[in-house]
């Protein structure tokens, strides 16, 4: 019997975990309506001026995409106990293409989650109609996989200690702030009208950067969970 | 501690009294005043902070290479004093632009923002290395996120020529910078002052590591029972040892 490659691997990974997720419904139907609460808890913070809410509604979104995206991101049906991760390693799991199936869920379930969430803000907030919206759609994506990729990392980093819950978000949350900044920038650009390529390429590096971090560090993460 | 270490400290301390004189001793800024001796301090600290990670970046990677866990307290070590310097340079960067850009915080600068984000990225290193107690996996897992920590060195030292906000540009570029003569000196005496404070404060640090990981070790060989330990002594005087 041959052994199955890198994409195989990362895929049966990747569904093993949506399988789950699945079963659990802990981002779907726990962390979404937590970000929907979240996205309705703000104007009563801050107060309830129309043309206000209208101006920061996108920015409110992007930080609760990040805040809570972190939630997805480590979920704890994506964490792996003792027993499962030596299984894996026995089974010669290439540690790189788990990195890589886990940070796809991830990715997938950032997608749903903001796509739910999108209307929520357009609908509490009115942020008003943008020429080029469309645009809009790329960046999710990019703050999704850019997110996905510095949680799967961030919960490698910290997998079995005891802090881990209060840790990685630690983590996570200074390391996904230039993503948040881009993401904002582009909205900015899209409501002043003025050139979005040059966040749009830093989200994309920052992509690049983490995805080629994560499967390079992948081997060595792997020994020292076990 | 050993005499070369005493012999850094004492140094240290002497080049910072000379870095406060040689920056008392400098001239009144034109427009700012007094405030610009505030430079002397933000600038070498702000310098140092960078250094400091990039020590960190490297001994994570020697360690990963060579599996010689003094580099892992070296990393550990540098990043602590980046950290302190970064948060140096964070203070005296709001304490001089309260009186000269008129706020403490300007949510739209780049390098103050990327400089907090940096702080905030180490201060996540330093809490991942307090929470692994076993040093292999602490110096393994600390590498990495050394790693991956870094990419913000860049970000923050390039943020003021990619975007164009309240912090000035690159100013010590050289021999067409506009600093005058009079600022030039003291500034570059503070930058070795607090180089050898740097380098006094990893030194140290990195000396204590190594005796918290001496006195962790001893501590978990006194918990192991040794074998045999259960024998007890036999009892040869034909008296009863239940008491």
């Amino acid at each position: 019997m041959t052994e199955p490659g890198f994409w195989r691997q990362a895929g049966e990974i990747a569904r093993k975990d949506l399988m789950i997720e699945g079963r659990a419904g802990e981002a779907l139907y726990i962390t979404v309506p937590f970000g929907a609460v979240a996205l309705m808890l703000i104007p009563l913070a801050i107060g309830t001026d129309k043309p206000l809410l209208a101006t920061v509604g996108p920015g409110l979104f992007l930080a609760v995409a990040l805040l809570f995206g972190m939630l997805v991101a480590f979920r704890q049906t994506a964490t792996d106990t003792p027993p499962q991760r030596e299984l894996l390693a026995l089974l010669g799991t290439d540690p790189a293409a788990k990195f890589v199936g886990r940070a796809a869920t991830s990715m997938l379930l950032l997608l749903a989650f903001q796509i739910v969430l999108v209307p929520v803000t357009v609908l509490l907030y009115n942020p008003g109609r943008m020429d080029r919206w469309p645009w809009l759609l790329v960046v999710i994506v990019l703050l999704a996989s850019g997110l996905s990729l510095v949680g799967t990392l961030a919960g490698s980093v910290t997998v079995g200690l005891k802090t881990r819950s209060t840790l990685t978000p630690l983590l996570v949350a200074p390391l996904s702030m230039p993503m948040l900044l881009a993401a904002s920038q582009v909205v900015e650009a899209l409501r002043n009208g003025s050139s979005i390529l040059v966040w749009i390429l830093l989200l994309m590096t920052i992509d690049i950067a983490m995805a080629a971090i994560g499967v390079s560090t992948a081997n060595p993460l792997e020994e020292s969970s076990i | 501690m050993k005499r070369w270490n005493v012999a850094l400290n004492a140094l240290a301390v002497v080049a910072i009294g000379v870095g406060f004189s040689s920056a008392v001793g400098a001239p009144a800024e034109r427009t700012q005043g007094d405030f610009a001796r505030i430079m002397f301090v933000h600038v070498p600290s702000a310098w140092l902070a960078f250094l400091a990670f990039g020590v960190t970046l490297a001994g994570g990677v020697i360690w990963l290479v060579s599996k010689s866990l003094r580099w892992d307290r070296v990393a550990g070590s540098s990043a602590e004093v980046g950290v302190f310097f970064t948060a140096l340079a964070l203070v005296t960067g709001m304490i001089w632009g309260y009186p000269v850009w008129g706020t403490f915080w300007d949510w739209g600068d780049a390098r103050m923002m990327s400089t907090a984000i940096m702080f905030f990225v180490y201060v996540g290193y330093l809490a991942l290395r307090r929470s692994i107690p076993d040093r292999e996996t602490r110096a393994r897992r600390s590498a990495i996120l050394g790693i991956v920590a870094f990419v913000q060195v860049p970000l923050v030292y390039f943020s003021v020529n990619l975007f164009r906000t309240l912090h000035q540009g690159a100013t010590f570029s050289g021999p067409d910078s506009p600093i005058d003569e009079g600022f030039v000196r003291p500034l570059l005496i503070n930058l070795a002052a607090f180089t050898l404070v740097y380098l006094a404060f990893t030194a140290s640090r990195t000396r204590l590591a190594s005796i918290e990981d001496d006195f962790d070790e001893a501590a978990a060989l006194a918990d192991i029972e040794l074998a045999g330990s259960g024998i007890t002594e036999p009892n040869l005087g034909g008296e009863s040892n239940d008491e």
